[in-house]
């Protein structure tokens, strides 16, 4: 019963107006999330369960599952959402090993010149996705820099096709993400000590042993947080997928702005959205499961 | 075990030089202690010995094998980290077997080593815990324990003891001393600390500046240092500036005259233990003075009373300035400021220096 003693013990009397000063403090953040995300997420999918009439292209009120089972029941949609999920599941993979190295150098270089390489690193972020795509585009098209570059070498004689493919989103993503993945890295690794790898070199571990007994494990809250972040922004790409990809090239945030843009189906378009979010969510949260199970065993 | 030597070991970062033309032998079982303040290029010296850093020029030969060019994970040394460095998501039994399995031992012999190694650091049963969940003087000792498993052919430590507070620090000296002797291990220590070095060592090295300046047991750096940087550093001095006139004869700045043993005719410094000097009221001529070669008046500027022993500066010129330990005893002599007294010693207490 010690619950008890406890809560029959002296109760410390809290300062005056400690408790108030908190509340003023938090108030304001609590309203903004509960207003600017909650409240449309909740209209968001009252729509979602409405019914649409194609020919008049207006919304019924309605309560019907119908938005889902359509999504899930066609082919050409279920194929784009497949396609997200590959993409940013490449994505991922991709930053993690890409960003690893640098993020590793990035914590551990002793050069006075850290602060600059954080700040090449951050730099793109600088430029939103929507420039930096159309930068892309002058590099990768037929005639662009690339293919100009390597025909001028004589390397290639076709040029190659990379605009408006899977290859230059995924590019293209990558570029957007990559420091997401190196920043969050970055700090972890940080965080362990240096002397650790050594001590782990001392006792006969190669490099390569070193980093799968010792660096890995340790990194790895870093490494979750990294994927996992760099995992929802891949599936919510949105300027990348539709500027690179192109007019064929689906994926489901440009599909849901073309639902309520282009067809002023809000039913459909909000139900895509949850479909979006709640497979981002769910893959998020399994991965992690996944990861933490072996990290227990 | 095995001995260790180390050969003109030299590393330079550019126009810094940390460590510059290093020679040590390290006998097959042998305690010695790379002593020396911090940037003295100790620790740099180790770390080459270790495989963490690659020498400029030179040689680390262990048990007679170069292996100055082998990566740390081929050499078989066990180090102890200042930080201790234990991996701090494994277990205590996982930390001290983690040597054995990069050796590719059959795991009951493994687990078999951790038991022993933990009972000879005194850490049986807490093999199933995280290091976190120890104190620093066990966490100190398990990573004792991890270097020791691999049965190193030279244990490494890293100033060990300077992240214990004080008491502890004495007890794990002598632990880790009586450890080092019974199990016959070649060790080399790096440490600040001088009382560390004095107690534990079987063999001493002074650094500075990347420089030895004396390699030698505990009673030659204090009864006979090599130069005024030893004198200073092991132990304390007293150094009077001044001049050789004629070897056996000192004048120092303030234009004292004073006997002292050899030194060549030039620009000097003499030297002194504050517990050499004696030290007795003007009042009494002779007495324990009586005798001793150098015999000058002064004054009592400053008194410390440390306890067990008592600090006495002494102020004997202008220019020259001693300090005088003494024993504090019942009904002994205890100056007080500004009190005259007599202050003495005979040549051989003396260390000249070239300036």
């Amino acid at each position: 019963m010690s619950d008890i003693a406890v809560a029959t013990g002296p109760v410390v009397e809290k300062r005056r107006g400690e408790g108030l000063t908190a509340t003023a403090l938090l108030a304001p953040a609590t309203i903004f999330v509960a207003i600017c995300l909650l409240a449309p997420l909740a209209f968001l999918f009252r729509y979602s369960l409405n019914d649409f009439v194609a020919t008049k292209k207006m919304m019924v009120e309605a309560v019907t599952i119908a938005n889902y089972v359509k999504f899930f029941t066609d082919p050409y949609y279920t194929t784009i959402l497949a396609t997200t999920v590959r993409i940013a599941v490449m994505v991922t993979a991709a930053c993690l090993l890409l960003g690893f190295p640098l993020a590793y150098v990035m914590a551990r270089t002793q050069s006075r010149f850290k602060n600059v390489l954080i700040i090449l690193t951050v730099l793109p972020l600088f430029v939103g996705n929507a420039v930096r795509s159309a930068g892309w585009m002058v590099v990768f098209g037929n005639k662009g820099f690339f293919n100009a570059s390597l025909q001028g070498l004589g390397l290639i004689e076709k040029p190659i096709e990379i605009m408006y493919t899977e290859k230059a989103v995924i590019i293209g993503i990558i570029a957007v993400n990559l420091p997401f993945m190196v920043l969050t890295l970055q700090s972890v690794i940080e965080g362990i000590d240096r002397a650790v790898e050594e001590a782990a070199f001392s006792l006969g571990a190669s490099p390569a042993t070193m980093f799968r007994r010792v660096l890995w494990p340790l990194a790895m809250p870093g490494i979750l947080a990294g994927t996992i972040l760099c995992f929802i922004l891949a599936m919510n790409a949105y300027a990348t997928p539709f500027l690179l990809g192109g007019p064929l090239f689906k994926m489901m945030a440009p599909l849901v702005y073309n639902q309520f843009t282009q067809q002023a189906n809000w039913p459909f378009g909000g139900a895509i959205a949850f479909i979006l979010m709640t497979v981002t969510l769910g893959l998020t949260l399994v991965a992690n499961l996944i990861f933490q199970r072996r990290r227990a065993s | 075990m095995a001995r260790l030597d180390i050969e003109n070991l030299v590393k330079r970062y550019g126009d810094f030089h940390a460590v510059r033309d290093v020679s040590l032998s390290i006998a097959d079982g042998e305690f010695l202690v790379l002593l020396g303040p911090s940037g003295c290029g100790k620790t740099t010296t180790l770390r080459m010995v270790a495989g963490f850093i690659e020498p400029t020029a030179g040689r680390v030969l262990l048990g007679g094998q170069n292996v100055t060019l082998l990566p740390p994970w081929k050499r078989n040394a066990g180090m102890v980290f200042q930080s201790y460095a234990l991996f701090p998501h494994l277990t205590v039994a996982q930390n001290v077997a983690f040597g054995l399995e990069m050796r590719k031992i059959p795991r009951a012999d493994i687990d078999k080593r951790v038991e022993e190694v933990l009972a000879l650091v005194r850490l049986g049963g807490y093999g199933g815990r995280l290091p976190r969940q120890l104190s620093g003087g066990q966490q100190q000792r398990v990573a004792l324990a991890r270097a020791l498993a691999i049965r190193p052919d030279v244990l490494l430590l890293d100033e060990p003891l300077s992240n214990l507070d004080a008491k502890l620090r004495q007890e794990v000296r002598v632990e880790i001393r009586e450890l080092q002797r019974q199990l016959g291990l070649t060790t080399v220590m790096v440490t600040h600390d001088q009382e560390e070095a004095l107690t534990m060592a079987d063999r001493l090295v002074v650094m500075n500046e990347g420089l030895v300046h004396q390699v030698g047991s505990q009673r030659d750096l204090y009864e006979r240092p090599a130069d005024r940087f030893v004198a200073g550093f092991v132990g304390r001095s007293t150094f009077l500036e001044g001049k050789i006139d004629t070897p056996g004869r000192f004048t120092t700045q303030g234009g004292l005259v004073l006997k002292c043993v050899g030194g060549t005719t030039g620009p000097a410094v003499l030297s002194l233990r504050p517990e050499r000097v004696e030290i007795a009221p003007v009042s009494q001529e002779g007495g324990p003075l009586a005798g001793l070669d150098n015999q000058l008046q002064g004054t009592v500027e400053f008194v410390s009373y440390l306890g067990s022993l008592i600090d006495i500066h002494v102020r004997l010129s202008p220019a020259d300035r001693l300090v005088v330990q003494i024993a504090n005893r019942e009904g002994g002599f205890a100056p007080d400021v500004g009190q005259s007294v007599h202050a003495g010693w005979p040549a051989s207490a003396g260390q000249v220096f070239k300036a």
